[in-house]
């Protein structure tokens, strides 16, 4: 049997909690083994501890009253509050938060006007990949009727 | 109504067991002469009972100082399950626990209280062969 199998059960449950097949095995294993014999001591010592502590008693300190009332008054207070109002306490910096944004957001919208943009404006603004390529700016581009006049030259040329 | 105190108590409990100030683990080893007279004792006795209110004296005083390498929440719990012979489910009514939680803090609890047995009985066993014992500071 492995050595840490002993110590689990050592450790799993209270010794007097043992089944008699468990205390059999770990009897078995600790007459060979000298670790677990030593576990097994230490186990039956501090079982013995705790039985000992468990049967002292203890005279609570002058505060410990105190305290439990402190601690049952904060309950009962907590119980009596309305849950809105506790929902409000928790959750209410968050809340006042995320109204004065959506506000902010709001008059950013619909209060400050959007610049007015003409489709003049738009023809200018618009850049081509060859203009861009050869440096050209917007204000290099021909108008209208440049356009035609060369179209038609060129068409005469090739006549 | 009887739950609900209860854990109020048991929280109140746990709350100044921890705001106690925990020994180190070094200071376990520091053990008085009565204290490994016991320890001796508890060795070479098979049925061990209390002899004398002095016994159960020194053996409730180890059992603090030991209990002190622990933890608050596994000292409750240990001291519940194997010193009062209350039920998992018991600790976990009073504490608020799950079942599970209130299994892992026992074994827990249990194991390192052994190992810390086990070093203060290898360290007596040192001791009666060497000479006196050296404390660790």
């Amino acid at each position: 049997m492995k050595v840490n199998h002993i110590i689990e059960i050592l450790d799993s449950t209270s010794l007097k909690n043992l089944s008699a097949e468990q205390l059999k095995i770990v009897q078995i294993h600790i007459r060979d083994c000298m670790s677990c014999e030593s576990a097994y001591q230490a186990a039956k010592i501090s079982s013995r501890l705790i039985k000992q502590r468990a049967q002292t008693t203890v005279e609570p300190s002058p505060f410990f009253q105190t305290r439990v009332m402190a601690a049952w008054r904060e309950r009962q207070a907590i119980e009596n509050t309305p849950v809105l109002s506790r929902l409000w306490k928790s959750a209410g910096a968050l809340v006042s938060s995320m109204a004065v944004t959506t506000a902010a957001l709001a008059a950013l919208s619909f209060v400050i006007p959007a610049p007015i943009s003409t489709s003049a404006d738009e023809t200018t603004a618009a850049y081509s990949a060859e203009s861009v390529l050869l440096g050209q700016t917007p204000d290099d581009q021909m108008s209208y009727d440049q356009v035609l006049s060369t179209i038609y030259v060129d068409g005469d040329e090739g006549k | 109504m009887e739950g609900w105190l209860t854990r109020i108590a048991t929280n109140t409990c746990l709350n100044m067991l921890r705001s106690a100030k925990r020994r180190p683990e070094s200071a376990v080893a520091d053990l008085t002469e009565d204290e490994t007279a016991w320890l001796g004792q508890q060795t070479s006795s098979v049925g061990y009972q209390p002899r004398s209110v002095e016994d159960t004296l020194i053996a409730a005083d180890l059992a603090d100082r030991v209990l002190d390498v622990l933890p608050a929440e596994d000292q409750l719990a240990l001291l519940m399950i194997d010193g009062e012979d209350a039920s998992v489910k018991e600790v976990a009514e009073a504490t608020g626990w799950s079942e599970s939680k209130v299994k892992v803090r026992a074994f827990r609890a249990r194991k390192k209280l052994r190992e810390a047995m086990e070093k203060l009985l290898n360290k007596g066993r040192k001791s009666q062969v060497g000479g006196p014992v050296t404390h660790e500071s």
